[in-house]
């Protein structure tokens, strides 16, 4: 089996194709962004965009997987280095406190504007109910969404 | 520090030859937070600041990083001091063998503590180097001015840093002994550069970018996945293990099963998922684990009609028949920390030749050395031997300072000899998290013809915090149990003057376990005294917050300033017209140092009693903000714990276990129930920084119970508050006082 990950095919060993498609990226090829908190699909910390979609990596098996595009934080950052304008708007806004749910806050956000290039605030928390963040870090994840939002709008 | 023992230390602190170092103690205690106390010794909470040979800024941090930064406020202080920007400092963190002990990184004392002898350290290193910028122009030390990096003339002549130390070797210590040099950082007439600045906190991106931080990430070659059976509390023993299946699952390396203990390690985390899945465990337990036990526990009208509390923290001229106006009881319920990060650790057992091993651990904890010398004692094995890698915590909030996850991991990987990575899983945190206790207080106010306090009774029964069964050994509880609960305690004097007052509590022992939780018995206490002053206020037919800021006298005036700032911002936005808007105040302090108020506007649906806070207001003052920003983080995130602790959360136990398993039935805060938050941070220049981790918590859950009561008359006596609940009082199924 192999998983194509942020635009590269990597092999999946045997004994790891009954696993979890998150488990796979953490364990197996060292992405280790997606973070597992609940388990059961009720965080968003493990978010990853399969076929562009946000999905919950730690309750889809792996081998629903193979085959798709499957896109991690660690892929977002341009070929320079650069940050992605969400990654960037997280980092001048410090959005992060303990920080452990943000890869999968970024994620979910990237799909939003995927989907949507200019949400209203109820977009926005429609999109982002799930994303649990401990430290309550909404505020500025909102703001954030909408700064990002408007500098991709201006370089599209 | 002798010589010989500063070399090791500074060499083996990732400290480089050469440049000019100065050395200074953190003599900062431990937070008493055992049993992780570990007192440090007389080289203990070292810390030192560099200009390497090559110019650069290195500093040593103290802290762990968990969210709230504390390295970042340190690392712009130094900046500050020395003219540089925060950008130019690089960060040291130490692991366990390389430093002397560290204390715990908890009770948000991190900038309390380390801000001045931070602060002198890297003055101390900056007149140092003044002077030699003196020699090396042959001027006069007065005449060498500060400068971006380095120093300037009048006369226009400069020096870098990197010019300045390219040549030599020096390390001077600090001793605190001696007088201090000049501290820009808390010179309030400097225009400062660092403090006082927004800047963003270091490694924030590596956050954003999804870089290996946690102590689950650490990559470690060949290593296996194990887990443990939790109990569901630490006084409970295991009365029957049945692990037929386990030897069946596919990928199973090894069950490891000792009297207090049993786990396993697999090949891949689903098959540790399918093993633990065949363990049944059935507990004998020294209490049953129900919500009526822990009712009956602290019901604080039971146990003063039988008489006085075990502990007084005032007494002053009490009196005990008074015809009181307010008599009210508050209840709050168990709560836990939820921290989105489940714990992990990563345990190696290496064979370090002839017959002897070195442990190596990567963990996210809040105190390291323990770690360290739990993890010698559950071993056998010297301190020496042992390394303990601390990772950062995806949220702490007093949760994290034990050795639990540690012990799995090097009980697992001790029996099978390579690395063996173990992550609680959802469940496991709930089960085995060690809570905030429920507790229940009785709170009497009386007050003269003139309409002032006169009569003042707080008396409160709660579970254990600091002092909680297993959170010291067995031997010290009793003896530490002589002394007072410094986490009990918290909140429980009022900022208000009465003649006549007694403050009277008793901790107890509850069938779960208890432990830190941000702000300890501060947000109970604190919602008790706020709401019971609200009511009193009410009855009177007086504001709230004239009440309150009248009845304060002048001990409090930063509380004061905060309650009557938060007024007026309030006042901002105006609440819609029509029934089920309210407003609500509440104020408090925090460890003497740091004060809050919070507004709370909110709806309640006139049909369903469904509660919605719309907006909070939050003025607070710790002092000087070394980063604004953080502050406000602070703050946002203490806002959002007061919607959870003030609406929804409490930890369901019942049927000898813990119910809540995991999000879906313990729900915390989430996007859609975030208000809109306006908040001022007081600035003072002059008073050094207390910590704002836990401060805002204390205000906002009475905030929101007296904004409640504003909107329909119902004044909330337990917490979580639910609609139901506000039906209820409504409809006086349960006695409230309504006007
Ligand atoms: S860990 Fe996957 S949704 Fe929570
Ligand atoms: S930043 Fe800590 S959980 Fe979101």
């Amino acid at each position: 089996m192999k998983l194509k990950v942020n635009g590269v095919e990597r092999p999946v060993a045997a004994a790891w194709q009954n696993e979890s498609l998150l488990s796979v990226l953490r364990e197996q090829l060292g992405l280790t962004g997606a973070r597992l908190s609940c388990g059961i699909g009720q965080c968003g910390a493990c978010v990853v965009h399969v076929n562009g979609q946000p999905v919950a990596s730690c309750v889809l098996p792996v081998s629903e997987a193979a085959g798709t595009e499957i896109l991690t934080i660690e892929g977002l950052a341009r070929e320079d280095a650069s940050l992605h304008p969400l990654q960037q708007a997280w980092l001048d806004a410090a959005v992060p406190q303990c920080g452990y749910c943000q890869s999968g806050q970024i994620m979910q956000a990237l799909a939003l504007l995927q989907r949507i290039p200019d949400p209203d605030d109820a977009q926005i928390t429609q999109a982002m109910n799930g994303n649990l963040c401990r430290c309550g870090t909404y505020d500025r994840i909102r703001t954030s969404i909408k700064s990002a939002a408007l500098v991709m709008r201006e370089t599209r | 520090m002798a010589q010989i023992t500063r070399r090791k230390f500074l060499i083996a602190s990732g400290w480089v030859a050469g440049g000019v170092t100065a050395l200074v103690a953190l003599r900062h205690r431990a937070v008493a937070v055992a049993p992780t106390i570990i007192f440090p010794d007389g080289e203990s909470g070292a810390t030192w600041v560099q200009i390497r040979p090559d110019g650069a800024c290195q500093m040593f941090f103290p802290r762990i990083d968990m969210g709230q930064n504390a390295n970042t406020g340190l690392a712009q202080i130094v900046a500050e001091e020395l003219n540089l920007s925060i950008e130019d400092i690089q960060g040291v963190q130490p692991n366990t063998s390389q430093v002397p002990p560290l204390a715990v990184t908890a009770g948000s004392m991190s900038l309390t503590a380390f801000s001045r002898p931070m602060a002198i350290a890297a003055a101390t290193l900056r007149e140092q180097l003044r002077g030699l910028a003196a020699v090396h122009l042959g001027a006069p030390l007065s005449s060498i001015l500060d400068a971006v990096g380095g120093f300037r003339t009048a006369e226009g002549q400069s020096l870098s840093y990197a010019a300045l130390v390219n040549e030599t070797s020096l390390v001077i210590e600090f001793d605190d002994t001696k007088s201090a040099p000049a501290l820009y950082t808390f010179d309030s007439n400097r225009i400062k550069q660092q403090v006082g600045h927004s800047k963003t906190p270091l490694g924030t991106r590596g956050l954003v970018t999804g870089e290996p931080v946690y102590a689950a990430d650490v990559p470690v070659a060949g290593v296996l996945f194990g887990r443990a059976i939790q109990p569901p509390v630490r006084t409970a023993r295991m009365a029957s293990i049945d692990t037929t299946g386990v030897a069946a699952v596919a990928g199973l390396v090894a069950l490891v099963q000792t009297d207090d203990f049993v786990g396993v390690v697999c090949k891949t985390p689903s098959a540790v998922d399918a093993a633990m899945a065949e363990i049944e465990v059935t507990w004998d337990l020294e209490q049953p684990i129900n919500q009526a036990e822990i009712d009956r526990l602290v019901d604080v009208d039971a146990e003063m009609a039988v008489g006085d509390l075990e502990q007084v923290l005032l007494d002053q001229s009490h009196r005990k028949t008074v015809d009181w106006a307010i008599d009210l009881r508050f209840d709050v319920q168990v709560q836990t920390h939820a921290a989105q990060e489940p714990r992990a650790a990563i345990a190696y057992f290496k064979d370090a030749g002839e017959g002897g091993h070195q442990l190596q651990i990567w963990t996210g904890t809040q105190d390291p050395w323990a770690i360290k010398r739990f993890a010698a004692m559950d071993t056998s094995l010297s301190e020496e031997d042992i390394i303990v890698y601390p990772m950062r915590l995806g949220g702490g909030f007093g949760g994290r300072e034990h050795y639990e996850v540690e012990r799995d991991a090097v009980r697992l990987a001790r029996t099978v000899q390579r690395p063996v990575k173990v992550q609680w899983t959802r469940q496991d945190e709930f089960t085995a998290s060690r809570n905030r206790p429920a507790s229940a207080h009785r709170l009497r106010i009386n007050c003269d013809e003139a309409g002032n306090l006169s009569d003042w009774w707080h008396g409160y029964v709660t579970g254990h915090v600091i002092l909680a069964r297993d959170r010291l050994p067995g031997w010290l509880l009793p003896v530490a149990r002589l002394g007072e609960d410094m986490g009990v305690v918290k909140g429980a004097l009022s900022p208000y003057e009465a003649p006549h007052q007694r403050v009277e509590f008793k901790d107890v022992d509850l069938p779960i376990d208890l432990g830190v939780w941000r702000s300890l018995n501060a947000a109970p206490a604190i919602f008790a005294i706020e709401s019971a002053m609200d009511e009193l206020a009410i009855q009177q037919g007086l504001e709230p917050v004239d009440f309150k800021l009248a009845q304060m006298g002048d001990q409090h005036p930063r509380l004061q300033h905060c309650l009557a700032r938060v007024r007026a911002l309030s006042l901002n936005a105006t609440l819609p017209e029509g029934s089920g808007y309210g407003r609500g105040f509440a104020c408090g302090i925090y460890d003497n140092r740091c004060f809050v108020a919070i507004s709370a506007d909110v709806q309640v649906d006139t049909a369903t009693q469904a509660i919605r806070v719309h907006r909070l207001c939050c003025v607070q003052d710790v002092g000087m903000p070394i980063n604004p920003g953080q502050l406000r983080a602070q703050i946002e995130s203490n806002l959002t714990w007061s919607l959870g602790m003030a609406l929804f959360e409490r930890l369901e136990v019942g049927d000898n276990r813990i119910k809540s398993t995991n999000f879906d039935n313990y729900r915390i805060p989430r996007m859609a129930d975030m208000p809109s938050v306006d908040i001022e941070i007081v600035d003072q220049p002059s008073i050094p920084p207390a910590g704002a981790g836990e401060v805002a918590l204390i205000a906002g859950p009475p905030a929101i119970a007296n904004a409640i009561r504003n909107a329909t008359g119902f004044r909330a006596l337990k917490l979580p508050i639910s609609a139901a609940d506000i039906t209820a009082g409504l409809r006086g199924d349960r006695q409230v006082p309504v006007n």
